[in-house]
């Protein structure tokens, strides 16, 4: 029994220790020496890195990454809600409902952030529409500042967020709110204090799912940002390629991984155990 | 409150939506601006005749397929090894490489990648891209698998040891069939996820290994060209086909 | 099922080889508007061979992937203070004059430059200064770096993506050398970064053109070649070397070690040297070109361009910048960091 299993783990076993774990050790120790001079890493060994994130000037980012982050978890529980809720109460095509909401997901990445750009920007759909229309003269910058990060991640994470609260809202018995009626509640009575409280565990995974990875996010605030380092994604890209300061890159990716096991401790806690 | 929900859901939808369908509309555009001057495939002809963009496809096509098959190789069997008998400690670096965001998989390949190269004296190329996207596809695979293999029943594995087969024999001719379309299915999601990725490859890619990802962001940043449009609507539908089949697979 | 993924994905790299093309590669990594359509076309007819060109914004882009020292390009385009750093790194290919015939055509002052006296590692390729550009509907026109922190400009000024350009403007806006090494003139520098942040749209460089030639941007910090292109395409546009004084630099060809194609790579650069070639380049991009009898052959229009050849009491104010020591170059970078992230 146990020859067989041996061998059939032997690939993920490598390839771990290989490609996943070998290289966040190579990212550690880089985080602990010193920049060369135009690039590169040498000694000496010094937490100078480290020290450098708690500086004011990045802990801004920091701080923005976890706001921009928590905003858009906060809009995604408020606008995926509804929507669960009348997906979980269709009669009959719950499945095309849920396909038609993970389907833009399934397309590109890249495709869906670049959609925004088209539609956001001084040339873009939206202002064209609005001149064209005659509401505006000048195009409104709608484009590369936090609001559309914010846009762009709550578009992207959104069906994140609606597929566990819907595996949660359809285990609810439609006895309770039945219930709660006879009772003498009213509809938003009956929503607030039976329905949500019961969605709870869908909430956290949902907060799990969207929160984690908008710490994480790159593409979304590197092209609907403009480019700066608006959260830590595009610090650490901006540091390990044009900047050419490995240890500081490594030291930000470290705090990154950090911020992200820290978060993911704290759900986990909350949430159901079978959904991760 | 129930027609408030459907109205609601309608925007909602609209909102998922509409972004991507202004894309492929617009990709009919005959004018270069965002005016609607007519219908015209001039963008679409603009893509086939670009010689970067071509190389690039191809070059996303065999990485696709390369690391596909790879990592689905190496999921399942990983899966099935896991259903066997758990490990904490792999089963903790699954689901730790699905949590850690792109950007870190990325800069510490990279990382890795430089070091070890000192020694070889190699260069970034089309296999340092491959071996990337195996790494993150692996995890995706396993858990595909791992859901699949939870609905299977071992007592048909026992069964067949029971009539003589070694559990080799066990494993592919009885286990390996049922999984297949959740195998499939895997395959499909590692090749999507392959086929997009942008911040891993764009890291780790060398001199010769652009990929369609690669030359759709710089299309982005640099904002002039409509072809883009074009390319995205194929991407759209392409990988919508794709992922429909991988859903019906899935449910069957 | 397995099976025909396994026979699939064998099939591929074989399909793949077959559309390889046989022909010598070149890997070449420049500067964007740096070529005409028809330089590299005709290289590739003339030598048989196929050249990767790809192009950059930034030094610190090329660097990038150029210090790891296996980045899989052949040659690349530094400026001219990069070049002793770089060849010290051990980055570099010593050039051989045999190959290199058409030297001789370069420019006097680019024969023997300071940063290379034999040219044993680069060949001059473009000269250029930095200075402001700006739209001719803004009065007063800026002539000094100083007029760049106006508060007029809010939202419509630019500033360069390139540490050496941004510190040295800030520095000669204090009155202090452009090459300053001294941490205390440089923190004073960083502080006078951080109190025009505000007004800037963006850091851009090359980049910036469009939006200048549409009236986005009214004030950019640019280089006169750039600056040479927008004027060509938009008469409501002009260009100052400011007063305080300027950077001039030159972008150098040079060879990396690493490059297993040092004779192709030596025939493109011998290639790029030929007066018609080097005219043909200048004409098309609104470059100033190294190469003397490539000038020679040039219309008069862009021969005599104010903004890309300066009269010589302009060029007077112009200095070329050195390489810095490394504790110098350390902190600028570290302060140019900061100063984006602000």
């Amino acid at each position: 029994m146990n020859r067989l299993r041996f061998w059939f783990l032997l690939p993920a076993r490598v390839w771990f220790a290989g490609l996943f774990f070998a290289p966040l050790a190579i990212i550690c120790a880089y985080s602990l020496l010193t920049r060369g001079v135009y690039g590169g890493v040498e000694q000496p060994w010094t937490w100078e890195s480290y020290r450098r994130m708690i500086d004011p000037l990045y802990g801004i980012i920091l701080l923005r990454s976890v706001l921009l982050s928590g905003a858009a978890t906060a809009i995604c529980v408020v606008l995926a809600f509804p929507l669960a809720l009348f997906i979980s109460r269709a009669t009959r095509r719950k499945n095309l409902y849920l396909q038609l909401v993970m389907l833009p997901f399934w397309t590109s990445f890249l495709v869906r952030t670049y959609a925004w750009m088209f539609l956001l920007r001084d040339t873009g759909l939206v202002n064209t529409a609005l001149i064209g229309l005659g509401f505006l003269r000048q195009p409104l910058p709608l484009l590369y500042n936090d609001a559309a990060v914010l846009l762009g991640l709550v578009y992207t994470f959104l069906p994140f967020m609606v597929l566990p609260l819907y595996a949660t809202l359809e285990r609810l018995d439609p006895a309770l709110l039945e219930a709660a009626a006879d009772l003498g509640a009213r509809p938003r009575a009956a929503f607030y204090r039976v329905i949500v409280p019961l969605a709870k565990p869908g909430i956290w995974a949902g907060i799990a799912l969207v929160f984690i990875p908008c710490l994480g996010a790159y593409l979304t605030p590197d092209l609907l940002g403009g480019g700066k380092s608006v959260m830590i994604g595009n610090l650490v890209q901006n540091q390990f390629t044009n900047a050419r300061d490995w240890p500081f890159g490594a030291a930000a990716s470290l705090t990154l991984m950090l911020l992200t096991l820290a978060a993911l401790a704290a759900v986990y806690r909350r949430g159901p155990k079978d959904l991760l | 409150m129930k027609r408030g929900l459907a109205i609601y859901a309608a925007a909602a939808y609209a909102f998922l939506h509409l972004p991507l369908a202004t894309l492929v509309v617009f990709s009919f555009n005959a004018s270069r601006f965002t005016l609607w001057e007519g219908f015209s495939l001039r963008w679409y002809q603009s893509l086939f005749t670009d010689a970067e963009m071509a190389e690039a496809a191809w070059n996303s096509v065999i990485i696709a397929i390369a690391s596909t098959v790879i990592s689905t190789v190496a999921g399942t069997l990983t899966a099935y090894g896991l259903w066997k008998r758990g490990s904490r400690l792999l089963s903790g670096s699954l689901y730790l490489s699905l949590v850690t965001p792109e950007i870190v998989t990325g800069i510490s390949l990279l990382a890795f990648f430089q070091w070890a190269f000192r020694w070889l004296g190699w260069h970034l190329g089309l296999y340092t891209v491959i071996l990337a996207h195996v790494s993150f596809s692996i995890a995706y695979v396993a858990i595909v698998v791992a859901a699949r293999l939870r609905t299977f029943d071992p007592a048909l594995e026992e069964a067949a040891m029971d009539l003589g087969a070694t559990e080799w024999r066990a494993f592919w001719r009885v286990t390996l069939p049922a999984l297949t379309p959740g195998i499939v299915a895997a395959a499909l999601l590692a090749l999507t996820i392959s086929f997009d990725d942008y911040v891993i490859t764009s890291l780790v890619a060398g001199v010769d290994s652009t990929t369609l990802p690669m030359v759709i962001y710089a299309m982005a940043r640099r904002g002039a060209n409509p072809s883009i449009n074009a390319i995205s609507a194929l991407i759209v539908v392409i990988f919508g086909a794709l992922i429909l089949i991988s859903e019906r697979l899935r449910e069957a | 099922m397995k099976r025909r993924y396994f026979l699939f994905g064998s099939f591929a790299p074989a399909i793949a080889a077959c559309r390889r093309d046989r022909r010598p590669r070149l890997n070449v990594y420049n500067w964007s508007a740096y070529v005409a359509p028809d330089t590299i076309p005709n290289f590739e007819k003339e030598f048989g061979a196929r050249i990767r060109y790809v192009t950059y914004e930034s030094n610190e882009e090329m660097l990038a992937q150029v210090i790891t020292g296996n980045s899989g390009w052949d040659i690349v385009f530094p400026t001219h203070n990069r070049v002793s750093p770089m060849s010290a790194m051990g980055l570099l290919a010593p050039l051989e004059h045999s190959r290199l015939k058409n030297l001789s055509h370069l420019e006097p002052q680019f024969q023997a430059p300071s940063w290379d006296r034999g040219l044993e590692w680069c060949v001059p390729y473009m000269w250029f200064g930095t200075g402001i550009a700006f739209n001719r509907s803004v009065a007063p026109p800026p002539s000094t770096w100083a007029d760049l922190w106006s508060p007029r400009f809010k939202g419509r000024l630019t500033m360069l993506d390139d540490p050496e350009d941004v510190i040295g403007a800030s520095l000669m806006k204090l009155g202090l050398p452009f090459g300053s090494t001294d941490p205390v003139e440089l923190h004073r520098a960083q502080h006078e970064l951080f109190q025009q942040k505000p007004l800037v749209r963006a850091y851009l460089n090359a980049e910036v053109r469009d939006q200048l030639v549409s009236g986005d941007v009214l004030v950019a910090q640019l280089w006169s070649t750039t600056a040479a292109q927008a004027l060509d395409v938009a008469p409501s546009l002009n260009f100052a070397f400011p007063a305080e004084g300027y950077p001039l630099y030159c972008d150098c060809a040079v060879i990396l070690r690493e490059s297993r194609r040092r004779e192709l790579a030596h025939e493109f650069l011998d290639y790029l040297l030929r007066p018609p070639v080097s005219a043909a380049i200048a004409q098309s991009t609104l470059t100033a070109t190294a190469n003397a009898s490539g000038r020679a052959l040039l219309p008069d229009k862009v021969r005599n361009s104010a903004a890309l050849y300066p009269a010589p009491d302009v060029l007077r104010r112009g200095e070329w910048p050195g390489t810095l020591p490394p504790a110098a170059q350390r902190l600028r970078d570290r302060i140019w960091t900061e100063v984006k992230a602000a």
